[in-house]
């Protein structure tokens, strides 16, 4: 039953997504499109956990990785001692390498959010289809075989 | 067992009891003797103020997850009198610390008992206090606030008492505050575990994504895990990088010799890498052998980050040390089983 | 007046909460134009005087040996610490599940770029030949020569501009589903903006589900970077090994004192806000109240702080460090010492009482205090350590000059001004959050 259903309040569209799901509509065909988050919705609809995380991890990893490379191979090009302290000193280069960690996570796991959602969308810019504050379900056809 | 605790005095006794076996022990005829029971002074003081403190620290912020280990939690206020009189057995172990022979107006042996068992008593007034009004009121957060701030002071002067004036003039302003965030760390260990020990294991796996008071205690101790590294961290640079020879002495006196060595990065697995490691994956954090594991992780690393602080300075009885934290720790299980209290 | 596509069928509280927020970002009215006329005089005169001084060099800033950080130093601490409970109330609140983080989340997450900003000037304020402060950064040159990562200067680099950069990630973020709203109620030219600022958010399930999860992991990153860029600006001074900042305490002590400054800050910004946007609906005195408690909080572990060092300084009986504190609260600087305690640590005290935690009036003065009180403690740690370190024959004073306060008041301007753009041209509230709430 491909079609688009529009609701006003929260309760009604999670009470018509559980309708749709429990009659038989294959939930990996039904879109929403709400105004803020509706963690339910997702309950019901059972979408597994957003794969954002997995850009968050690889970021972080990353970014340690690169913080102690960084400091140590330049340390170790230009080996030249500063203050007393030893040329590969490793407790001022955590400070570098968790300030990366940070950075190159966050930074990550911002690209992976908008390779995930899809966005930008320069299609989406242009057009005018906008639905308010409505809660809306879309059923989408089913792929012909 | 659980009805034997349940009936008056019972609990009182045990106290009595392990408060004598940890007392004879202190007398043993061995070298050390009295650094073990400062020890596991140490050890009770930490775990005990931790626990209540965890409860009052939910009990302000209006956590959910205080609810299900609250009574546990301050069912072990009483310990804080057994270590009010542990306190008061180390009086003739005193000459070993290195200002007791010229005290000072801070540093002298009456003053330093009396304001450390005071703080110690008023921290167990206020726990009374807290622990008697119901949970949720306004006067609850009131008795809860006053409970933390008598905590702050006792763990800092444990801190720079007990612990610091043991390798006078060695300082560091930061050693208080890393003991208090050190046994608030502790409680929400014990907490963690006193849960998993009073609801048993979870019925039905949780649902993805949901939360459970589990996985907020799993989120407390992960980030304590963080915080505590942060604050090691904060101490170790200033002293490794001022180099003063005074300062560096504590450090190097505890990382150049065997088997010390192996403990300080013992201690620092212990208190950050495995809890943090542990927990880091989501569904770690509500699958009851992670989380045990981390609290006992994080309980045992107290334990050993504190031996690592007094051997270089005491002579320490190993054998009378473990017989005494087996104590402690049964005392421990013993007021936290006392309250079945719930269907 | 709702453009969208039949945006009044909606419940009607939806597209009240959007009109009442999104009413701040109308046409400017007189206070506005002229506090930011204001700001932008302050600004001018600062920018002026900071070309003067790089044409005269730095001999036009008061530093006299040995006094060679001064206020420029100051102020850069100050704004990072301004800068932190920007990052708290949206992250450290967020992860905490506290629901009056709505109220605040935004004009804090702003308050922190803009401090950031005007923060990240002072230390090329503070060079000697401005221009070349590019020779901060790591970057592969013609000798392949590198920074020194030992130097906790290049510390901050790496710490401030991390900090800069996720602080404003989080800010936009934050905004994404907001713009898509705002564009709703627009024409023309700042439609066209709103929408391209949007990325053409629409609230698919798609993009709600992947938004949660990053939102998750901003503030997962954001709030361990918090406690850490203070406390690297704290190292800048405790790496030394001057009497009265050689103390390992240092770190802890500056987040605290960062994140009490900034509450402060919120406060002082938030209040008028509120009264002039008409937002008591939404930033109630039950908020007002729980982020009070947050600066009583932070106001007790900076006393704590105070009384370790000065009890510690006395405990370990070393003359220099002795001498150091006793010139600190009773040398040439005691009045601003005095000032900073009876700011820092006496005033907040009052908070305990429920009545005042509730009086905007008395909030919003303690909270003015509790700004001065803050800018004066890092200029008593800074000024007063040099001035009386190891060897007397070494020690000297300070005083600032004309550049250094037209400077100063200059930043103020600056991040005024950047305030009261953002509070035209952004929602000042957490649109998507609020009905989230309703």
């Amino acid at each position: 039953m491909p079609g688009k259903m529009v609701y006003k309040d929260k309760d009604a569209f999670l009470e018509g997504l559980r309708t749709a799901v429990r009659d038989g509509v294959p939930p990996d065909r039904i879109r929403t499109i709400t105004p803020f988050d509706v963690p339910e919705a997702e309950r019901i609809l059972s979408r597994g956990r957003s794969k954002v995380r997995f850009f968050a991890l690889l970021g972080a990893a990353s970014g340690t990785a690169a913080g102690f490379a960084f400091t140590i191979l330049t340390s170790l090009s230009w080996p030249l001692i500063v203050g007393g302290k030893p040329i590969v000193s490793i407790p001022p280069f955590i400070i570098i390498a968790f300030a990366l960690t940070i950075l190159f996570g966050a930074l990550s796991t911002f690209a992976g959010f908008l390779l995930l959602a899809g966005l930008p969308s320069p299609r989406a810019i242009r057009s005018d289809e906008d639905h308010g504050n409505r809660f809306v379900i879309l059923v989408e056809e089913e792929e012909p075989r | 067992m659980r009805a034997l605790l349940e009936r008056k005095g019972v609990l009182a006794a045990a106290i009595a009891a392990g408060g004598a076996l940890v007392a004879v022990l202190s007398r043993w005829p061995s070298p050390g003797a009295s650094g073990s029971l400062l020890l596991s002074l140490l050890f009770l003081i930490a775990v005990a103020e931790g626990c209540i403190a965890a409860a009052a620290a939910g009990e302000m912020v209006n956590a959910r997850w205080v609810g299900s280990v609250r009574k546990e939690l301050l069912s072990v206020v009483p310990l804080l009198l057994l270590a009010a009189f542990l306190l008061l057995l180390t009086i003739p172990f005193l000459d070993a610390y290195p200002w007791a022979r010229h005290p000072g107006k801070w540093l002298r042996k009456d003053f330093f008992i009396g304001r450390n068992a005071l703080f110690l008593l008023l921290a167990y007034a206020t726990a009374m206090r807290f622990a008697a009004s119901p949970p949720g009121a306004e006067e609850a957060k009131r008795r809860a606030s006053w409970y933390l701030l008598v905590f702050v002071a006792s763990q800092s002067l444990t801190a720079f008492d007990l612990v610091m004036s043991l390798e006078y003039p060695w300082i560091s302003a930061l050693l208080g505050g890393f003991f208090f965030v050190e046994s608030l760390f502790a409680g929400f260990a014990a907490s963690a575990l006193f849960y998993l020990l009073v609801q048993g294991r979870p019925a039905t796996a949780p649902e993805p994504g949901s939360r459970s008071d589990l996985s907020d205690l799993s989120v407390l101790m992960f980030g304590f895990s963080l915080m505590w590294a942060g604050l090691f961290f904060a101490q170790f640079l200033t002293i490794w990088y001022g180099n003063i020879p005074e300062e560096v002495g504590f450090i190097a006196r505890r990382v150049s010799s065997s088997p010390l060595r192996e403990l300080s990065v013992a201690a620092l697995l212990l208190l950050f890498f495995i809890p943090f490691l542990v927990l880091l994956p989501t569904r770690a954090k509500s699958h009851p052998l992670a989380v045990s594991l981390a609290a006992v992780s994080v309980l045992s690393g107290v334990a050993i980050e504190r031996y690592v602080f007094l051997a270089p300075a005491v002579r320490i009885f190993l054998p009378g040390l473990a017989i005494q934290l087996v104590c402690v720790l049964l005392l421990f299980a013993a007021a936290a089983h006392r309250n079945p209290g719930r269907s | 007046m709702n453009r969208g596509e039949g945006g009044m069928e909606t419940p009607d509280r939806y597209a009240k909460a959007e009109r009442d927020i999104l009413a701040a970002m109308g046409k400017p009215g007189k206070a506005w134009l002229a506090g930011a006329g204001f700001a932008a005089v302050l600004m001018l005169i600062g920018g002026v005087l900071w070309a003067y001084q790089i044409r005269e060099g730095l001999g036009v800033a008061g530093y006299t040996h040995p006094v060679n950080w001064a206020v420029y130093i100051t102020n850069f601490v100050f704004w990072v610490g301004i800068a932190h409970s920007g990052t708290l109330i949206s992250a450290v609140l967020f992860l905490f599940r506290a629901k009056f983080r709505t109220s605040f989340n935004r004009a804090a997450e702003a308050m922190t770029v803009f401090a950031l900003m005007v923060a990240g000037l002072f230390p090329i304020v503070h060079l000697g030949r401005s221009w070349v402060f590019y020779y901060l950064l790591p970057y592969p040159n013609q000798r392949q020569l590198w920074v020194n990562f030992r130097s906790p200067l290049i510390w901050d680099v790496f710490a401030v501009g991390t900090y800069f950069t996720v602080s404003l990630v989080f800010f936009y973020v934050g905004m994404i589903p907001d713009f898509a709203v705002a564009q709703r109620w627009k024409e023309g030219i700042r439609k066209k903006v709103y929408k391209v600022l949007s990325l053409g958010w629409k609230g698919t399930d798609r993009q709600w589900r992947h938004y949660a999860m990053l939102y998750l992991f901003l503030a997962a990153f954001a709030t361990p970077l918090v406690a850490s860029v203070h406390s690297v600006v704290s190292w800048d001074f405790a790496m030394s090994i001057l009497p009265g900042w050689h103390t390992t305490i240092f770190a802890p002590y500056f987040v605290a004192g960062a994140i009490f400054s900034g509450t402060a800050m919120v406060i002082t910004l938030v209040i008028p806000l509120r009264k002039a946007l008409n937002l008591q609906e939404y930033v109630t005195d039950d908020h007002f109240e729980s982020i009070a408690k947050i600066m009583l909080f932070t106001s007790l572990i900076v006393t704590y702080s105070y009384i370790v060092e000065f009890g510690l300084a006395w405990y370990g009986e070393n003359p220099f460090e002795t001498e150091a504190f006793r010139y600190r609260i009773a040398g040439n600087f005691r009045y601003l010492a005095w000032a900073m305690i009876f700011c820092n640590s006496l005033v907040p005290l009052t908070l305990f009482v429920r009545k005042l935690r509730r009086n905007m009036a008395y909030l919003l003065i303690v909270s003015l205090l509790v700004n001065v009180g803050m800018w004066l403690e890092r200029f008593v740690i800074i000024v007063t350590s040099l001035a009386h370190d190891y060897d007397p024959y070494v020690w000297g004073t300070y005083s600032p000059t004309f550049v250094e306060v037209g400077i100063s008041l200059g930043s103020f301007g600056m991040f005024f001004l950047l305030y009261l753009l953002f509070v035209k041209n952004l929602p000042v509230l957490s649109i998507t959050e609020i009905k989230e709430h309703l």
